[in-house]
């Protein structure tokens, strides 16, 4: 359980951020028109914010769980 | 109610009153002050209260004092976490005192440059709300809001936090009321025992190893708002990424020096902060100036060779014209504390004096480069024939600048009131 | 869609800045913010120099370094090629300022309205003036503009802000051609579409050799230079200075 919820913690993070950069915020490349200058999804940026956080929680997730869920 | 007994037993000071505590936090709320009534002046009346204006047909820098801070707090900051991450990894045990001051030092440091963006913002308030939610990739500053600030600071508090959990729990037995509570809450049940202290090592191994790939990237992304600008003679190369973490490097580790030596006295904690540490961070200073000048060498080397005219001027400007006196004083800044340290390293012969100066000296020098790198390129380095521009900081940009190093004092001094700065030995935990 | 574009002829610019003063005029531009500018030039020694003029409006970059360097956005490239600057979004981190090579952004240093050559908000001028308003400004500078709807148009509006040259939005998107263009007494600027072979752009372009300004860097302008002139290299001096600073 203890195991599971941090690898959970810390795949969610990278995959928050992977995806909100790639996906959510405004695209990459060649600036050739005004849909480069926004978000596919408002807040992208605050999503790849949350999902940096997700991954240094995972730690405190590992440490912090208590006894009784197990290893 | 905490009475004078327990508060006793507390280590390094926390929860007592001494004349030089007040007299540094009395100190650093006055020029927090003048900080605070100089933004205060700014906001109002707009950015033309500081020295900055134009480029080009206003013949100033656009980027100026408060941009060079940014930089040099988040490079300190850097710093700090990737020490307390190498002592972490590498099991560098004689290191474990200073480890929470570098990342004490870390997590304040990151606040002040995230206050120096704000502060350097034309519309600071509208930037809390359109950066989380327009916020793009492709921009060299998402990095910088996104991965140095948030980034640093959560990994910084999550570090600090955990790591701290087991001198909460020490603390937490030796006190009395709601300062019990706090350090209660800080400790979240830590009970010392074999399991959790193994989980404690784990947690902290990946937690180091996830750390430092994340601030190589962050610091590196704020070489790189500078380096991938090709319309700015001195600042678009290759070089600034990897510069910009060597010059961090080497700025937070003499800060660390420094912290440590004065730390060292006002704790009274020779035992810990013992020579074997001095030499130690002495070296590797020595070792990261010495990488630095290197790159520095490099840069003006290619430049003189084979450099186009633009950044043949910008270079003459450095070294012989109007910016000369700021670059040789930090060119001598690094050099001499080189030499310092290396003849120290030679003979063997380890002095704190000598190493506390070199920390200062490293210092000074960062800072001027951090000066030297955003402003020229700005007043001498237009790729059209504007003409030389000029930039002097007012009073304002002065104050708020010391605002900021102040308030990063008091940070300090009130975290050193309520927490151990220096981890509780070992053999003081039973008493 | 169209893609619009600046022809410059050197040869025919007297250096009258009438352009200047045009662009001024329409764009609302406070003290020191100079959209469209013409530099003077010199080479050569006295008694052998030679002077020349070039105007200098934002190039419009199609790699433009602003648009790229924008962190929230509000610098964007339009389809029809106009870079614009959205005075809502903008946050004044000046990053647009410092990435673009030809010097082009001007920063709202202090409140417009404080800035237009007299201190508009004065109580003493309040009084004269009855009202305390900037004598003329220009209504369609409010208004949203494009298919995005986003409000790009003119200078002085917010302090705090980033404002340049935007190919007179305002005007271009009503048929007209920018107050520069328009003004110009000797014809030397030329604007149209480029993807048009009949328009004013092309046909200079077709028939003149042409040169864009520090073609080195990558950045692929949208304005052109032709004439007989070279572009400004390390020998070549501004003299008569543009005075703008606030």
């Amino acid at each position: 359980m203890r195991r599971t919820l941090t690898l959970v913690f810390v795949l969610g993070g990278f995959a928050l951020q992977a995806i909100s950069y790639f996906f959510l915020a405004a695209p990459l490349g060649a600036q050739v028109n005004e849909a480069f200058s926004n978000p596919r999804v408002p807040f992208a940026a605050l999503l790849f914010v949350l999902g940096v956080m997700a991954v240094f929680l995972a730690a405190v997730v590992y440490e912090l769980l208590p006894e009784r869920y197990g290893e | 109610m905490a009475t004078r007994a327990s508060v006793e037993r507390l280590p390094y000071g926390i929860g007592r009153w001494s004349a030089g505590w007040v007299a540094v936090t009395g100190l650093s709320l006055a020029v927090l002050a003048l900080g605070v009534f100089a933004f205060a002046r700014q906001l109002i009346e707009g950015e033309v209260v500081t020295g900055l204006r134009n480029i080009g047909t206003m013949g100033g820098a656009t980027w100026g004092l408060y941009v060079a801070f940014i930089v040099y707090f988040g490079g300190v900051s850097f710093a700090g976490i990737t020490i307390a991450a190498m002592i972490r990894l590498l099991n560098l045990k004689h290191l474990r005192p200073i480890s929470r001051m570098a990342l004490v030092l870390a997590v304040i440091s990151i606040i002040l440059a995230a206050l120096s963006v704000l502060i350097d913002l034309g519309q600071p308030f509208r930037a809390l709300i359109n950066l989380p939610l327009y916020g793009r990739p492709m921009s060299p500053f998402f990095g910088t809001f996104s991965v140095v600030i948030s980034g640093y600071l959560f990994a910084g508090l999550v570090y600090l936090y955990l790591d701290g959990r087991r001198d909460a729990a020490i603390c937490a037995e030796r006190s009395e009321g709601v300062r019990q509570t706090f350090y209660r809450l800080w400790a979240a049940g830590y009970r010392g025992t074999p399991a959790e202290r193994e989980r404690h090592q784990r947690a902290t191994f990946w937690l180091a190893i996830a750390i430092l790939p994340l601030l190589v990237i962050a610091t590196s992304t704020l070489g790189f708002v500078f380096g991938l600008q090709v319309g700015r003679p001195g600042w678009f190369g290759a070089l600034q990424a990897p510069g910009f973490v060597i010059l961090a490097g080497v700025s937070g580790v003499g800060h660390i020096i420094v912290l440590a030596a004065i730390l060292r006295r006002v704790l009274g904690a020779e035992d810990q902060l013992n020579p074997h540490v001095f030499q130690w961070l002495g070296n590797l200073l020595m070792i990261l100036t010495a990488t630095y000048l290197y790159f520095w060498a490099a840069e003006w080397v290619t430049t003189s060779y084979a450099g186009h005219h633009h950044e043949v001027a910008l270079s003459n400007a450095l070294l012989t014209g109007e910016y000369a006196w700021l670059f040789w004083l930090s060119v001598g800044s690094l050099l001499v504390p080189f030499l310092l340290l290396a003849r120290q390293f030679v003979t063997g012969q380890y002095r704190l004096g000598v190493m506390v100066v070199s920390g200062v000296l490293v210092n000074v020098a960062a800072i001027g480069k951090r000066i030297l790198i955003v402003i020229p390129s700005q007043t001498h380095g237009t790729l059209l024939p504007y003409g030389t521009g000029s930039y002097s900081p007012t009073w304002v940009e002065y104050s708020v600048v010391l605002g900021l190093l102040a308030l990063g004092a008091l940070l300090l001094t009130l975290f050193m009131r309520v927490f151990p700065i220096v981890e509780i030995p070992q053999y003081a935990e039973g008493g | 869609m169209p893609r619009y574009g600046m022809v410059v002829d050197l040869d025919r610019c007297t250096g009258c800045r009438a352009c200047m003063q045009a662009c001024k005029v329409e764009n609302n531009t406070p003290r020191g913010s100079f959209f469209m500018h013409v530099f003077r030039f010199e080479t050569g020694e006295y008694p052998n120099t030679r002077i020349s003029f070039m105007p200098r409006p934002c190039m419009h970059c199609d790699n433009a370094p602003c648009v790229k360097v924008c962190p929230v956005g509000a610098r964007y490239k339009r389809a029809d090629g106009l870079v614009a600057t959205d005075f809502d979004r903008c946050i004044g981190c000046r990053y647009c300022e410092v990435a673009c090579p030809y010097g082009v952004n001007y920063f709202n240093w202090k409140s417009p309205n404080k800035n237009y050559y007299l201190n508009w908000e004065d109580p003493e001028l309040i009084q004269i003036t009855k009202g305390g308003r900037v004598p003329y400004s220009n209504p369609d500078l409010e208004n949203r503009y494009g298919k995005e709807q986003r409000r790009i148009a003119g200078g002085g509006h917010l302090k705090g802000v980033m404002e340049k040259c935007t190919f007179c939005v305002q005007r271009v998107e009503k048929g007209l051609q920018p107050a520069c263009v328009n003004t110009c007494p000797t014809f030397a600027l030329r604007f149209g579409d480029l993807d048009d072979p009949n328009s004013d752009v092309s046909l200079l372009l077709r028939q003149k050799q042409h040169f864009r300004l520090l073609e080195e860097v990558g950045t692929k302008p949208r304005v052109f230079y032709t004439g007989s002139q070279h572009p400004p290299g390390g020998d070549v001096r501004q003299i008569e200075e543009v005075q703008g600073r606030v």
